[in-house]
């Protein structure tokens, strides 16, 4: 299968604007034959929302932006980031993660993890999400994680456990610390230590799509990347500057991995379950 | 941990940095005062790779003194980035202002310099429309030594998350000339100022002490466990909770249930 990292620089707060970006995306990935675009966290709102968050959250339901998406991607899986409103929910506004494919929502993730501390206030702004869960896709079985989702590896466990063959993540990770000697920030080999990682011992695809570009002074460190079943990097992007990454690989790989390395046949949920019962009863055991 | 940058990798996001603040908001060209020391030498060939060297407007503004070694060197440093420069005496309209109001204070009169050349920044700005590019380093930010309205003052600040010893580092691998790197640090609030002179300590011992109160979240007793010499330690940590407000806007008394600043809160960069 072909994917496709969109690794942008979303306007903020400006929904036409992002709706045209991710057109364009889509109608690029098109012409190069891709199955799976994957955009960044928030691609359609931008990220340092604060009190935007009412204003840019829509129902992706019904939300005629949002239609326009889901009647581009007849025969092309997309990963979106939105602030969802859901009807149910009204006045709840959750940092999501949808899946479409050929006009359908296949998934939708809610941010269960935000981040808020230091320069980060997600939760003051954000509903917080409750679930992560694995769902079939047209290659396979996946999960959604969004950005710092995707650093407690708890999450991904579910993911594993749950079977995914992907796991997808969608991030707008600001850089920090400008003394390595790469060039990029210091923060960008935290990400791709998670993901080879969970990659490796997931024996699973993962896909990150982190954005670029600059909101009040903070910038997004790029880098997004691609690692198969066995913890190689298929790929990465640019760091700091916007990239259309495309990369082919053979969903086979899974099947290789987990026949060589037996993390997942030998998995127990059961015994992980129980032991997990007793921590969150008995806090300080 | 260590106060040691990758400057190549610096230049490039600060580049970013100034392009894109510059450009969302709509502007081509950036402006700022030149005054022949490093800060704002490192400031102007960051903007001239940014924008251009066209695309930026470097006001000299000496007190008096125009062919002062300083005013040299900026001139110097604006031909050599091919950046507009132009020379602006602000004696005329300070020297108006104290024979109206004499003083002998030498802090009071140099921070009306500095609001002086805040106020033709700010006017060439809106004639260039063109934005200020802030020259304030972390080190002067986070002791407070800058003047409130006058050289901290702008509309945006690539340096401000950079110590005096960083922007050095920064200085060399941009190739500003040694003579600028190696000059003694002044406000230029009067004539033989220093930093170090007026702040009694150097940058290098400011920054350690710094680096160890901020970066690595140290108390006083902390760094002073750590070796930072604890009389340095206290003087600084004072210096710096007594200059929050330099740091922040004003505390708007809170009536209503959605008030400015407190509850009515919105991204810098809103809509772009």
């Amino acid at each position: 299968m072909k994917v496709a990292l969109a690794q942008i620089a979303p306007s903020l707060g400006d929904v036409d604007r992002n709706l045209e970006t991710h057109l364009e995306f889509i109608d690029k990935a098109r012409r190069a034959k891709v199955d799976l675009l994957v955009f960044p966290e928030l691609s359609l709102t931008g990220y340092t929302l604060k009190d935007l968050a009412g204003d840019v959250a829509l129902n992706p339901a019904t939300d005629p932006r949002f239609k326009k998406i889901l009647d581009r991607s007849r025969g092309l899986s997309i990963v979106l980031g939105f602030m969802e409103e859901s009807a149910t929910a009204k006045g709840l506004f959750y940092n999501a993660a949808a899946f479409v494919f050929s006009g359908k929502i296949l998934h939708v993730h809610r941010k269960v993890f935000l981040p808020t501390n230091g320069l980060f206030e997600e939760a003051k702004f954000f509903a917080q999400g409750r679930d992560f869960r694995v769902f079939s896709t047209p290659f396979g079985r996946a999960g959604l994680l969004i950005c710092r989702d995707f650093l407690h590896y708890g999450a991904s466990y579910v993911l594993f456990t749950g079977g995914a063959d992907m796991i997808i993540a969608i991030s707008a990770a600001p850089g920090r610390g400008v003394a390595g000697a790469d060039d990029a920030f210091e923060t960008s080999r935290m990400w791709e230590l998670m993901g080879e990682a969970m990659s490796y011992f997931s024996t699973a695809f993962v896909l990150y799509t982190n954005r670029v570009g600059i909101e009040d002074g903070v910038s997004f460190a790029g880098g997004s990347f691609i690692y198969d079943p066995a913890g190689r990097l298929l790929a990465r992007a640019a760091y700091l500057d916007p990239e259309f990454l495309v990369r082919r690989f053979d969903l086979t790989a899974v099947r290789e991995a987990r026949t060589r390395r037996l993390f997942r046949r030998d998995e127990k949920p059961e015994v992980i379950l129980r032991s997990l019962e007793r921590v969150v009863r008995v806090p300080e055991d | 941990m260590s106060l040691k940058i990758n400057p190549a990798f610096v230049e490039k996001v600060l580049v970013r940095f100034i392009r894109d603040e510059l450009g969302k908001h709509g502007f081509k060209k950036g402006i700022l005062g030149l005054s022949g020391g490093l800060d704002s030498s490192v400031c102007a060939c960051l903007a001239a790779r940014a924008l251009g060297p066209r695309n930026v407007l470097g006001l000299i503004m000496p007190y008096g003194g125009s062919f002062s070694p300083d005013v040299r060197d900026a001139e110097k440093m604006g031909r050599t980035l091919g950046i507009r420069t132009r020379t602006i005496d602000i004696a005329p309209q300070v020297d108006v202002y104290f024979a109206a109001h004499p003083t002998r204070s030498r802090v009071l009169r140099g921070n009306k310099m500095a609001r002086e050349r805040m106020s033709i920044l700010y006017d060439y700005s809106a004639r260039e429309k063109a934005l200020i590019l802030g020259t304030s380093n972390k080190t002067e930010l986070l002791i407070g030594y800058g003047t409130l309205h006058g050289d901290m003052a702008s509309a945006v600040n690539p340096l401000g998350d950079l110590y005096k010893t960083q922007v050095r580092q920064l200085a060399r691998h941009l190739g500003v000339p040694a003579s600028i790197v190696r000059k003694a640090p002044t406000a230029g609030l009067w004539s033989g100022q220093t930093d170090e002179g007026e702040i009694g300590i150097t940058y290098a011992e400011l920054d350690a002490v710094l680096e160890r109160l901020v970066e690595c979240r140290m108390t006083g007793p902390e760094a002073i466990k750590a070796g930072s010499p604890p009389a340095k330690v206290k003087r600084i940590a004072a210096m710096i909770r007594d200059s929050e407000f330099k740091r922040k806007l004003p505390p708007i008394a809170k009536l209503s249930s959605r008030s400015v600043g407190h509850d009515f809160l919105y991204p810098y960069d809103w809509g772009k």
